[in-house]
């Protein structure tokens, strides 16, 4: 599910840093988030915005960690507003709801432990690339700007 | 391009499989969600009873008691609903209102008892209240009313007394929603065919309530918080027809002749 590979050159040190910061952003903004999903898609995104115009590798994984919250925010969502409407409405708890919830688990803890690897290993200017997302990471993201 | 797609797609099986297969598995019994759900709502009916115990005047008279039981039981053995699911109590109050509790408590005030002009119409009203109690529609309104949150911690705070003294008003003076008051029309309906209760004096009932009666209007709590008491005539009317001209009675007449005088005094 996820590839180390070869970059197109080898990112300085700044880069990987900036690039690191990407998933840790994502990170953080989960825990501060709580329980909004919309929240860790904003921080990410405002992070891709003010890093549009860096380095290709920069680039590439601020990409990356972005596309990877879009899926994860829809599911997020829908799980969500299902619980609201549990406590604020006369929606019964069924088994249905508790299976949807620990799948949505199951999937926010496989991409947070994805997500803290990459963090770790781009730092170390490591080329990492998720199953899926690093594919359509590449087709969206050029080494020219 | 096509390689990104199956792959999307790969995750989106991935996904709705873990679902599916998490979907078998009965969660409500592992985590106990009946058990949990039956215990806060028998200790949220206990405290909004006792509320009303308290501020109020209790019936504590066995023949009346006694009376309202018969009827209880009639309709529930008619209608195969457990009958100790369903806990009458009557308060004396000249409103004319019944309510429903939650965990089956059923409370009648006498001005009810006082304004049927016969046995089968005060039947029609508890019919109406344990439909509510049957379709759970008393924890449905108090989730949307109140919250689950606020439930919750009625059941398991210290404070469960003073919420359930604030809310109790939301259930002795408001209605439902006008889906779930027609739901429990049309279940009471059924409920009285099955126990082979004329449903016509029901429709009566709230034809005579809806008619500008300042004497009744005076006391009036049950049908003022029910909207369109005329419109709900008619259909129970329309719904009922057509039915069996052989009825019964719950009781019989001199007891109701009895009871009605217990409270004319």
């Amino acid at each position: 599910m996820i590839d180390i590979k070869e970059f197109a050159y080898k990112p300085g040190e700044h880069e990987a840093e900036k690039a690191s910061s990407s998933y840790l952003m994502s990170l953080i903004a989960l825990i501060a988030g709580l329980p909004l999903p919309i929240i860790n898609l904003i921080a990410t995104l405002a992070f891709y915005v003010g890093n549009r115009k860096g380095t290709y590798f920069v680039r590439w994984h601020c990409t990356q960690a972005l596309l990877s919250q879009f899926s994860m925010l829809m599911i997020n969502s829908y799980g969500f507003w299902w619980t609201i409407s549990i406590i604020f409405t006369a929606q019964p708890v069924t088994n249905n709801y508790i299976a949807y919830i620990l799948a949505v688990l199951i999937f926010n803890l496989t991409e947070l432990i994805a997500t803290i690897y990459t963090a770790i290993q781009t730092r170390k200017g490591i080329h990492v690339e998720w199953w899926f997302y690093g594919s359509l990471t590449s087709l969206i993201c050029k080494s020219e700007l | 391009m096509k390689k990104i797609l199956i792959q999307g797609l790969l995750i989106i099986v991935l996904f709705i499989s873990t679902l599916l297969i998490l979907q078998q598995i009965d969660w409500m019994t592992i985590f106990k969600v009946q058990k949990l759900k039956t215990e806060t709502e028998e200790k949220l009916g206990d405290l909004f009873w006792e509320t009303f115990q308290n501020e109020e005047d209790e019936n504590t008279n066995q023949f009346v008691i006694n009376t309202l039981d018969s009827i209880v039981t009639m309709i529930c053995l008619e209608n195969e609903i457990d009958k100790e699911s369903i806990k009458i109590h009557i308060l004396n109050k000249d409103e004319i209102n019944a309510f429903a509790l939650p965990d089956g408590h059923l409370v009648v005030y006498s001005g009810l008892i006082l304004a049927s002009d016969n046995q089968e119409e005060l039947s029609g009203v508890i019919c109406h209240e344990i439909a509510h109690i049957e379709l759970n529609h008393v924890m449905k309104k108090l989730m949307k009313e109140v919250g689950l949150s606020v439930l919750i911690s009625m059941t398991t705070g210290e404070g469960g007394a003073a919420i359930a003294k604030e809310t109790a008003k939301l259930l002795s003076s408001s209605a439902f929603d006008r889906s779930l008051e027609k739901e429990a029309d049309i279940k009471a309906v059924d409920y009285l065919i099955q126990a082979g209760i004329d449903p016509k004096p029901f429709a009566d009932f709230l034809f005579r309530l809806s008619l500008d009666d300042n004497e009744i209007m005076k006391y009036l709590s049950w049908t003022s918080t029910h909207p369109d008491t005329q419109e709900r005539a008619e259909y129970i009317i329309e719904y009922s027809q057509p039915s069996t001209s052989n009825y019964k009675r719950p009781i019989s007449s001199e007891t109701w002749e009895l009871l009605k005088i217990q409270f004319a005094e």
